[in-house]
């Protein structure tokens, strides 16, 4: 068995639904949408622009689901998708995507252009057209568990340092626990920060958690790819956990796919309800903050910024509970421009820093956040995805700028009140 | 002055006839300046217009009318006499109208002969009334058919000026089911510059308007794809309308005598034709700018567009559909449906197809086999 052209015009087939069809037809062919797509601004070549990408999912569209197209097929007057031609979109498609949703933010008809490329590669990788570096980390992620390679050991390792540092047991297949804590590859391997800082703010906030064994990993690289066959297997394994541990609710981490791949793509993966909640960890921090659970002492005094993560504020609606923790803790926030909603993003999401190839056309367009950084004057800036983190710490090296990135959870840990007062760690800076 | 009254007393021009009727230079500066600002010309236009009228001999004009109802000449002639219109009327040298001629029978046909001959190449024609093609017989002047005396009388003319919507575009003779076969001039004469000049009737003005921009500048104003002038033409009454406030606040009368009515809100709902027609009544006004249709309380009937008498009841509101009866309605809606099952029907099978057709995507099948 292998992926093949038919495939992928078949899968353009399944995935064509109502919602597409009728954003096909309602295009005015403005062309707003690439103004807002980075890879256009940054770049200035028309081939970037968001509805250009979905040309072939589109004239599949045509040909098989509209009177006049249809006749056109019959008639020949339309040309057939073909191999070559997906092998030129590939780029478009993957590269030059990261589904951040500046697009359908701005599209006046309101079409939903994420939407649409997140269809679209359903057809790209049953035909064989995903960008290979994708392919292998999804085949870690369906094989090994972890589309960096990492095993429950490794894990098991980093738990082990946690407890060693903070002296507080962290807790693993507790069944009836609250929560259910997920982390990114890159959390466990870049930033082992993050779980040292949730165990002390969740210990002094009294909340029952747990890890569990066979579902630690949050990301979803089926997701990026694009195959709801496999992002379905993937997602699963996190559904199965937190339903044989009975939780309340799963934490999605610092990550952004991973909450569109639980929270928004997950059910209707799974074809159904879940049974438990699922929240980002920056909606369950604000949670504890407004619930006075959430108790710091001081303020950063040093000049900070956020960078809103495309799928966690636009994609994902969580755009004030970052505001309100900073709010707790820092002296001087500064907003860059564009902030919120409309942010531009990193340029790495949706699977394109996975891409090796596409490092280049990364880095040139990281311009345009470049510019919101400078504007704002700061030294630090604060982020709730470790993806946008490493992409933005890479292109700081290219740059050549001397900016600090930290997450926000670890930040808040920093300046939390602890009532067994153990060494709190100095700060951490770069990757681990 | 002293020019002024050289101008003025150039024998046999139409400024001695106005000098004689005791028109001063100053009124008549006043009326080219608005002539000059309703033909949508610069300002500086109205000095070079009062001279060249002034010295221009009086124009022939022969006035022809074929199925008409007279309304465009009783617009023309008497709508606000005595004012400057009606004489820069009275100074063409109207060689022909049957109307208002004194003479008959021979003599007055002998008149148009006699003018047609004088100026060939030079009068100009203006014609009110539709022309019947069904049978020669419907409407004949002097035994002549109204088809053959156009086609005669157009050949030596200059410009031909079709006054009133019946000879623009055929009006209300032209109505379904048409007995008379009846036809616009614009069907009939196909080589001559033709201003349609429309209206049930046309604003007196306008024609004003078209006769001093033809003696100013011995052309014919620009024109719209309907032959209308542009600048009398060139907005809808809806536009210009003074109620318009109302229409853009959605505040409407519901009937003619309702408070909504008495407040003088928008009678879209009444079925004003003021948004589809275009036309200055509600800029010009009618009667000496004394008031038109709409402010006297009644929608605009759109009687200057072509066919306004089959567009659809009057009194109904444009957004409601006008020609299509309820069983046209029922089968269009009919076909409709059907053909949007079937296509439903036919994209939801494709769909299902591809659904059937999806072969599990494994990790092992995310590239195409070497060939």
């Amino acid at each position: 068995m292998t992926a093949s052209l038919s495939k992928g015009i078949n899968a353009f087939k399944e995935v064509i639904d109502a919602p597409i069809a009728s954003f096909f037809s309602s295009c005015v062919h403005c062309g707003l949408c690439a103004e807002a797509c980075l890879f256009y601004t940054e770049t200035g070549e028309a081939k970037y622009t968001p509805i250009h990408k979905l040309e072939p999912l589109r004239r599949v569209w045509q040909q098989e689901y509209t009177l006049l197209g249809s006749l056109g097929k019959l008639l020949s007057l339309s040309k057939p998708v073909t191999d070559e031609e997906l092998t030129e979109w590939e780029p478009l498609v993957y590269d030059s995507c990261t589904l951040c949703g500046c697009c359908s933010m701005v599209c006046p008809v309101g079409n939903d252009l994420t939407y649409m490329i997140r269809k679209m590669r359903e057809g790209m990788a049953a035909s064989g057209h995903a960008p290979e570096d994708l392919i292998a980390a999804t085949t870690r992620a369906i094989t090994i568990g972890s589309p960096m390679g990492i095993k429950w050991p490794a894990v098991q390792a980093q738990i082990k340092h946690v407890q060693a540092d903070t002296g507080i047991e962290v807790p693993v297949e507790r069944e009836g626990a609250d929560y259910l804590v997920l982390m990114s590859s890159m959390e466990i391997i870049n930033f082992p920060e993050y779980l040292s800082a949730l165990s002390r703010i969740f210990k002094q906030a009294g909340v029952s958690w747990t890890l569990a064994s066979d579902a630690f990993e949050a990301t979803n690289s089926g997701i990026q790819i694009g195959s709801s066959d496999l992002a379905r297997e993937i997602v699963s394994r996190i559904v199965v956990a937190a339903e044989r541990l009975k939780v309340k609710c799963v934490i999605s981490p610092e990550c952004g796919h991973a909450f569109t791949a639980l929270r928004w793509e997950g059910p209707n993966l799974m074809g159904r309800p879940f049974g438990f909640e699922v929240k980002h960890i920056l909606e369950v921090l604000d949670e504890l903050r407004a619930a006075g659970k959430l108790k710091t002492r001081g303020k950063d005094n040093r000049p900070l910024t956020y960078h809103d993560p495309c799928q966690i504020a636009r994609r994902g609606g969580v755009v004030e509970q970052p505001r309100r923790l900073l709010s707790e803790i820092a002296a001087d926030f500064r907003e860059m421009p564009d902030a919120g909603v409309m942010n531009w993003c990193c340029g790495g999401g949706g699977g394109v820093s996975a891409i090796t190839r596409a490092e280049p056309l990364r880095l040139q367009v990281f311009k345009i956040k470049k510019g919101q950084i400078e504007a704002t004057g700061v030294q630090t800036l604060v982020t709730a995805c470790a993806n946008c983190r490493i992409v933005i710490e890479e292109a700081l090296e290219h740059y050549h700028m001397k900016i600090e990135v930290v997450g926000l959870t670890e930040l808040l840990a920093q300046y939390l009140v602890e009532e067994n007062a153990s060494p709190i760690p100095s700060p951490v800076s770069g990757r681990g | 002055m002293k020019q002024a009254e050289q101008l003025d007393n150039l024998p046999g021009t139409v400024g001695e006839g106005l000098t004689q009727r005791g028109i001063s230079r100053r009124e008549f500066l006043k009326f080219c300046s608005s002539l000059t600002a309703l033909l949508a010309l610069p300002p500086s236009m109205a000095s070079a217009m009062a001279e060249a009228i002034s010295k221009a001999r009086r124009q022939s004009v022969i006035w022809l009318s074929f199925q008409e109802c007279t309304g465009c000449t009783e617009s023309i002639t008497r709508s606000h006499s005595p004012t400057l219109e009606n004489l820069i009327f009275d100074l063409i040298s109207l060689d022909y109208h049957h109307t208002l001629q004194a003479a008959s029978a021979e003599a007055a046909e002998h008149a148009r002969e006699q003018a047609m001959k004088d100026n060939a190449g030079k009068y100009l024609l203006i014609v009110d009334g539709s022309v019947p093609l069904g049978n020669p017989g419907f409407s004949t002047i002097a035994g002549i058919s109204n088809h053959d005396m156009l086609v005669e009388t157009a050949k030596g003319a200059a410009a031909i000026v079709a006054v009133g919507t019946c000879a623009a575009y055929g009006g209300i003779p032209k109505a379904g089911p048409n007995p008379t076969g009846a036809v616009a001039v614009g069907d009939i004469i196909k080589d001559k510059p033709i201003i349609n000049v429309p209206g049930c009737p046309p604003i007196p003005v306008v024609m004003t308007g078209v006769l001093v921009h033809f003696l100013t500048f011995g052309s014919i104003p620009e024109l719209d794809e309907l032959g209308r002038p542009k600048s009398f033409y060139g907005e809808t009454i809806h536009d210009r309308c003074y109620r318009r406030p109302f229409y853009d606040q959605g505040k409407f009368a519901q009937s003619f005598d309702d408070e909504a009515a008495r407040q003088g809100w928008c009678l879209f709902k009444l079925g004003c034709k003021g948004p589809v027609t275009y036309n200055a009544c509600a800029t010009t006004k009618w009667n000496d700018g004394t008031s038109f249709p709409i402010q006297s309380g009644h929608g605009c009937i759109g009687c200057s567009e072509p066919n306004f008498w089959d567009a659809g009841p009057l009194y109904k509101a444009l957004s409601v559909p006008a020609s299509a009866t309820s069983e046209m309605l029922g089968a269009a809606a009919a076909v409709g449906a059907a053909a949007g099952v079937a296509i439903t029907w036919h994209n939801r099978s494709t769909k299902a197809a591809a659904n059937t057709a999806h072969e599990k995507v494994t990790v092992q099948e995310l590239t195409q086999e070497k060939k």
